[in-house]
């Protein structure tokens, strides 16, 4: 007998896992569909299939302005965040230190802070430091909230790196650097790369940090914003927008795939299970 | 780590002492005085937005525990081997952008909307009718926010529920328990860790919420995140907007204090 649902409660319960599948695809399914109407409001009737405003939106020069101007932001945001990260993350995992469970506290706060509370924060300080805001102020702001983020990532990887692999290589005569170079960063690789990603897209996303730290020059979220009260720009806007999240949706998920599928991976070449918990909790991660 | 005391945790200082005035930027700033805090906490409308934000923030994440609670029991205990492959399309919406899925919906939900126009065409409404409750309203907060948070919740839960050990339930079965009462006496309190975890981690960002109440909630559902950033980018009075924002803070840590030991945030991150 199956303990956790009978045959008609399992019925049941894919029924409604189905509905919440369609509940949550269902509005960008209709997002898609609808920019390509060729109508001046998002909406029924459907009068026919155009790619118009797609072309509206690649000849929008200010709309392109605001996409580079998020993609440099979210570029850099997502470098120095892993640089960051990196280090703390080792730091968390291979050290003992005086002060840990602070230091990673505060490595996680911003996972639950108010944005607009922070976004205020950053304005009070860039005010009181007299630093003039610009794409650069946003990325600092940006590094902040993808930090715990990365290091989330990061983490989790690191610790089924073991450390006799690093031991060995410093016996061998390397250097504490080379060793992390040779053996660590490379095993390390995949969390890295599903890192940048995160931090990429969090920052691209992200408006309301941007709507305070910003200055004149817009991201991509804040243009959209402003553009939102005019009716006329609408299907444009639906266009880039549709662009924007099947490209961080595919960039996010692939990059989750790898990073799974390099785990299971690694652990099996890595680690012969010796226990059945051990072989049972490796089939379940 | 210097990184985030000096962009992170100064800010907040900072923050916190220009509320009473140890810090001024603007000319017309009082120095070292209570008044932006007496102001809010009793002359204004503002402590009354912020428990209409705690209220709508509790009425969410009790709703999408709610839906999500089903959808992590079906891939912990009944999905079997597909699992993960499940799991990643129920969260990969969530991994997408926040701002243009709130921006879908509002597309759909809108006066000259997907949803009114269609009625329209169909002859359900007048030409120049719209359902009152679907667009500018608590409904729409509601739904949105719920639709944004479904998949995330669904994680801690399902974490919760996975690490559930299946002899457990198999041992109630045995000794005579139907499958209700194994649900409601085993599986339900050891899910419970996961199930307080995933709903602080909804309560406190929907507190401060902004951008949906904006979008498509419209001016009477504005939450305390919206009060907040008004105060400073349209009343120009900083300091009553910092002393609110390092009120929703206190409230913020209070709840972490009392709750934190719930927040598996490792179980989240894999």
């Amino acid at each position: 007998m199956n303990v956790a649902a009978s045959a008609r409660g399992r019925l049941a319960l894919w029924l409604f896992f189905g509905l919440l599948v369609v509940f949550l695809y269902a509005p960008i399914v209709i997002l898609i569909v609808f920019s390509f109407n060729d109508r001046s409001f998002v909406s029924f009737p459907w009068q026919g299939f155009t790619l118009r405003w797609y072309r509206t939106f690649l000849s929008n020069s200010a709309l392109l302005v605001a996409l580079r101007t998020s993609g440099m932001i979210a570029i850099s945001t997502a470098i120095v965040t892993v640089a960051l990260a990196i280090p703390a993350s080792v730091l968390l995992v291979r050290r003992r230190f005086f002060g840990k469970p602070v230091v990673s506290a505060v490595m996680l706060s911003p996972l639950v802070i108010p944005l607009v509370v922070f976004g205020i924060a950053l304005l009070i300080l860039f005010n009181t430091l007299g630093v003039p805001l610009s794409p650069a102020t946003v990325a600092v702001g940006h590094i902040v909230i993808a930090l715990p983020f990365a290091a989330l990532t990061l983490i989790p990887r690191l610790e089924r790196i073991p450390v006799w692999l690093e031991e060995a290589s410093r016996d061998l005569g390397a250097t504490a650097l080379t060793a992390f170079r040779s053996i660590t960063l490379p095993l390390l690789m995949p969390a890295i790369i599903s890192s940048l990603l995160i931090s990429f897209v969090i920052s691209f996303d992200e408006v309301v940090i941007a709507s305070f730290v910003a200055g004149d020059e817009p991201t991509f979220p804040l243009y959209l914003f402003s553009q939102l009260r005019l009716p006329r720009r609408l299907p444009q806007v639906i266009a880039v927008a549709v662009v924007v999240m099947l490209l961080s949706g595919v960039l996010v998920i692939a990059s989750e795939v790898g990073r799974r599928l390099s785990d299971r991976r690694f652990d099996r070449e890595l680690r012969a299970p010796e226990t059945l918990d051990e072989q049972l909790g490796e089939v379940m991660a | 780590m210097g990184y985030l005391v000096l962009f992170f945790l100064v800010p907040v200082i900072l923050a916190a002492c220009y509320s009473v005035g140890l810090l001024t930027l603007l000319p017309n700033d009082d120095y070292l005085s209570v008044q932006p805090w007496r102001d809010f906490l009793f002359g204004s409308v503002y402590l009354g937005v912020f428990w209409r934000s705690v209220e709508m923030a509790l009425i969410v994440s009790v709703g999408s525990v709610l839906l999500a609670y089903p959808i992590a029991y079906v891939l912990a205990l009944v999905a079997g081997r597909r699992k993960y492959t499940l799991l990643l399309i129920i969260i990969a919406p969530f991994l997408t952008s926040y701002l243009l899925r709130v921006l879908a919906l509002r597309v759909i939900l809108q006066q000259q909307g997907v949803v009114n126009s269609f009625l329209r065409t169909i002859h359900v409404l007048a030409a120049d009718e719209s359902i009152p409750w679907l667009f500018n309203s608590r409904f729409a907060v509601y739904l949105v926010l719920i639709y944004v948070w479904v998949p995330f919740v669904a994680l801690p839960i399902f974490v919760a529920l996975e690490n559930l050990d299946g002899a457990l339930l198999e041992a109630s079965s045995d000794l005579g328990a139907g499958r209700w009462r194994t649900f409601l006496t085993v599986t339900l309190p050891l899910s419970t860790p996961g199930v307080i975890g995933a709903f602080i981690f909804v309560f406190i960002p929907t507190i401060g919420e902004y951008v949906t109440p904006l979008l498509v909630g419209g001016p009477d559902n504005f939450m305390f995140g919206n009060a907040i950033q008004g105060a400073f980018l349209a009343g120009f009075d900083w300091q009553f907007g910092a002393a609110m924002s390092m009120f929703l803070v206190f409230a913020v840590g209070l709840l972490i204090a009392v709750f934190g030991r719930y927040l598996n945030v490792r179980a989240v991150a894999e």
